[in-house]
């Protein structure tokens, strides 16, 4: 640890959280239209905020985070008061090889499956959001305790402008997201409540309930307007919809746009992305070019999305289906075997060092497979399939509902 | 994926045509080609082992021992390099690991065990072939019609098994393997034809890719038409087929099974490479391999012995190394790993040891946070006494099977009478864990009364 980042092991968790979270909506403000909108409640950002203004941050602004300096150098700052303020982390960082890192890839990860056992939190947690139980992990639901949600608004919301409400002037959400206020603990229902927050969003309907499933006839209602519909989906709730409305076509409204998530984690994997956007085409009038693929979990406060919804409407050409990161975020692809580095291109397991995690653990090991590419962006491949040939032994994922974990 | 040309995943009885269309597939690590879905054929294909019961049940039990138990011995001497070659590849084990698993598997094919099978479930074996003396009346075993057999599992010699025990009572058989065990089955159900006319018509195998939608309706007229179905899955394999099969159908079903070890280590000096080879075998894919040890003992003497049982399975790693693991199986090995080490940070009492690339991983942990995860992971609690392995054990009792001992002396009855008080179907020294008995009581049935309804004459 150099003597600089030590030195800001004693700052306030709560202030180091405050300065990161404008630093992130100074990128935030940037090329995503916040300028020119107002902020929802408690959003403090203006354009002015670029800079983090403090000790913790300094002078690094949003757009230094692309280079490897500035992000390093923040990402040992955080080590160091997540060392300095959480005494698990602490004893594993002690016992773990890398015990001195002096960049960040070099602090250890720990694996998304810890957050099924341990709480691992920096601070007085604001929200516990609790992985879905569906996803295909095997068995028990993980538990991100959060120390700021505003934090984790301003790690998601320019992100999500720039990918779902560029050139937007007016929409009206349509969720098969629950809505937060009915699931509390669900951080994608959260994330989509900030969206609902946001100035160009005219209304919201939440046709999603956890125990009902979609509400088609809410759906409906929502396609008869005029303005333009922003539809947030699963990609398990989108198939529902497809299925419920059969061969019957909804055209949503012109500039109407989709985000779906999901489906990289078992229970639609089946269905071929492809063959669902052709379908959503002829049944919502929504073209691929204005449905985008969110990825993102309950353990991380940042999301990737593999497009700009409608960008090649503007006249852009469509760039290849991407997942990207804000600049807060490094992914490294490591190989399954023995987790090193593997080059660009090539799939191993994701292992995703995400600053805005900066209250709970910013490094982690997941079970995604893919591939980073050269210019920033990851290539999705799934989840990590389990054993090709299983035997006659119990395994984990029976094993676990057995025991009711 | 192994070259050479595919292997043929299924063995038709002599009356059928051959199949028009050849549909590929992959079955493990192999490439296979069998017929295509084709209800219709499988209409004809139940009928015509229907057809061959009378001829089948015209030979008496003790000459079907006789005949299928040589050739057992047969295939078991003639296993050549070729044969274990194609059947590691197929079901993803090393050859040495198949080689071994083959053989252990084969010693309960020979004459002699199916002899002592026989007589270790019915007094007169001759019940079998006319009504014989029960006491005051006259009994009769019979199985009724033909016995489809459903493999979902990867550990070869499972399919041969259950063919042999549907033979034994004179049920024709027509068996899917699962995907890990087409190839063994298919050169022993080709064994079977050469042996004798009468088995020829009686034994049929045809590998489909099980829940695949276009063999829906095959499999739809298999499960309406067999008498029997013998079933071997997990969960999701096991609900499908109790879904489909029609209520008046004899279902048996195998799910998927937890071996556990209890280890004294005062008495038992080699526990430690026993229950290494427990865990080992099969690279823990059987239903009977263990994944947990109770050891009785402080958690000081425990983290000694896991380092004993870390060596022991390193050892092992080189005289019968594991499988290369799947991006999945890597995957949760490290998660695993990781949440060990996290866990440490939380408690001091953790330990884990592990060897290189993910060969095996021996976890010394509390039992909240087991779950059996594969790839040769033996995790060790340790326990004062019964007591402690009775509450360790009290979640499992649903999924228990095996449970090996070792060192427990005079208390082996008492802790046999708790164990089988929870679930524990088959309690044995742990050397023998892998390897069951042909008599053996597989999941709390008798292997052939399970297929077998008794009729009685007064």
């Amino acid at each position: 640890m150099t003597g600089e980042s030590g030195s800001f092991a004693t700052s306030s968790v709560a202030g180091a959280l405050r300065e990161l979270a404008a630093l992130f909506r100074g990128w935030g403000a940037q090329d995503s239209g916040l300028a020119r909108t107002s902020q929802p409640a408690g959003d403090d950002a203006a354009t002015g905020s670029r800079r983090g203004a403090g000790g913790f941050v300094g002078n690094i602004t949003a757009a230094d985070l692309a280079a490897g300096d500035a992000f390093n150098l923040l990402a040992l700052r955080i080590h160091a008061f997540q060392r300095a303020s959480n005494p698990i982390l602490r004893r594993f960082w002690d016992k773990a090889p890398g015990a001195e890192p002096a960049v960040w890839h070099e602090i250890p990860p720990i694996p998304v499956m810890a957050f099924r056992d341990v709480a691992i939190v920096c601070d007085t947690p604001e929200a516990v959001f609790r992985t879905s139980g569906t996803s295909g992990r095997r068995g028990g639901r993980g538990e991100h305790h959060v120390a700021s949600l505003d934090l984790y608004r301003a790690a998601a919301r320019g992100n999500y402008r720039r990918h779902l409400l560029r050139g937007v002037e007016r929409v009206l959400m349509v969720s098969l997201i629950p809505d937060p206020a009915v699931v509390a603990d669900s951080s994608l229902a959260r994330m989509a409540g900030f969206i609902a927050d946001e100035a160009e969003v005219t209304g919201t309907v939440w046709a999603f309930d956890p125990v009902m499933g979609v509400d088609v006839d809410l759906v409906r209602n929502a396609a008869r307007g005029t303005d333009p519909v922003l539809l947030l989906t699963t990609a398990f709730s989108l198939v529902h919809l497809m299925d419920a409305l059969g061969s019957r076509r909804l055209p949503l409204p012109p500039g109407s746009r989709i985000m779906e998530t999901g489906g990289f984690k078992g229970r639609v994997a089946e269905v071929n992305r492809g063959t669902l956007y052709q379908r959503v085409e002829r049944t919502l009038a929504v073209g691929p070019s204005r449905i985008v693929n969110e990825y993102g979990m309950t353990e991380l406060l940042s999301q990737a999305y593999d497009g700009v919804a409608g960008s090649s409407l503007a006249g852009e050409a469509p760039l290849p289906r991407r997942h990207r990161f804000p600049p807060w975020v490094r992914t490294r692809a490591l190989d399954p075997a023995t987790l090193s580095p593997l080059p660009p291109g090539q799939p191993g397991l994701l292992c995703h060092f995400d600053l805005a995690n900066a209250g709970s653990i910013c490094h982690i090991l997941t079970e995604d497979l893919g591939s980073t590419t050269g210019e920033g962006g990851i290539e999705l491949a799934g989840r990590a399939p389990g054993a090709s040939l299983r035997g006659c032994s119990l395994m984990a994922e029976s094993f676990l509902r057995l025991a009711g974990r | 994926m192994s070259g050479g040309p595919p292997t043929d995943a299924w063995v038709w009885p002599p009356d059928l045509p051959a199949p028009g269309a050849l549909q590929a597939g992959t079955a493990g690590g192999i490439s296979t080609r069998y017929p295509q879905s084709d209800q219709h054929l499988a209409r004809r294909l139940i009928s015509s082992l229907r057809e061959s019961r009378r001829r089948l049940g015209g030979m008496r039990a003790s000459d079907l021992a006789n005949v299928l138990g040589a050739v057992g011995e047969r295939f078991a001497a003639g296993l050549d390099n070729r044969v274990v070659t194609e059947v590691a590849a197929n079901a993803g084990l090393t050859p040495a690991m198949a080689r071994v698993v083959i053989r252990g598997m084969a010693d309960t094919w020979t004459t002699d065990s199916l002899h002592r099978l026989l007589r270790s479930e019915f007094p007169d074996p001759a019940a079998l072939d006319r009504f014989v003396d029960g006491a005051g009346r006259e009994v009769r075993a019979a199985a009724p019609g033909v016995t489809l057999h459903i493999g979902a599992g990867s550990v070869p010699g499972v399919t041969v098994t259950s063919i042999i025990r549907a033979l034994l009572v004179k049920s024709p058989v027509l068996a899917k393997p699962g995907a890990g065990d087409v190839a063994l089955t298919a050169r022993f159900a080709r064994e079977l034809h050469r042996a004798d006319d009468r088995l020829r018509g009686a034994v049929a195998v045809q590998y489909w890719p099980g829940g695949d939608p276009g063999w829906e309706a095959w499999e739809r007229e298999v499960l309406t038409r067999a008498d029997q179905v013998v079933v071997y899955g997990g969960d999701d394999t096991i609900e499908s087929i109790r879904a489909r099969t029609p209520a008046a159908t004899r279902l048996i079903e195998h799910p998927n099974r937890l071996g556990v070890a209890i280890v004294d280590p005062g008495g038992a000096a080699d526990a430690d490479h026993q229950a290494a080879r427990a865990a080992a075998l099969f690279d823990q894919k059987g239903c009977v391999s263990t994944h947990l040890v109770l050891f009785l003992g402080n958690h000081g003497d425990a983290a000694r012995w896991c380092g004993r049982l870390a060596a022991s399975l390193e050892g092992l790693a080189h005289t019968l190394p594991p499988a290369a693991a799947s991006e999945g199986e890597l995957s949760t090995r490290h998660q695993l790993r990781g949440r060990l080490a996290v866990q440490r940070a939380v408690s001091g009492d953790i330990r884990c040891w592990a060897g290189n690339a993910g060969a095996w991983t021996v976890a010394l942990a509390p039992p909240e946070l087991f779950e059996p995860v594969g790839g040769r992971t033996a995790w060790v609690v340790p326990v004062s006494d019964l007591a402690g392995c009775q509450q360790v054990l009290a979640p499992l009792a649903r999924v228990l099977q095996t449970v090996g001992v070792a060192g427990l002396g005079a208390r082996r009855h008492a802790f046999a009478e708790a164990l089988a008080a929870m679930g524990a179907t088959r309690i044995v020294p742990l050397d023998q864990i892998p390897f069951p008995d042909s008599d053996w009581l597989h999941d709390g049935s008798r292997p052939l009364g399970e297929l077998v309804r008794w009729a009685e004459l007064r």
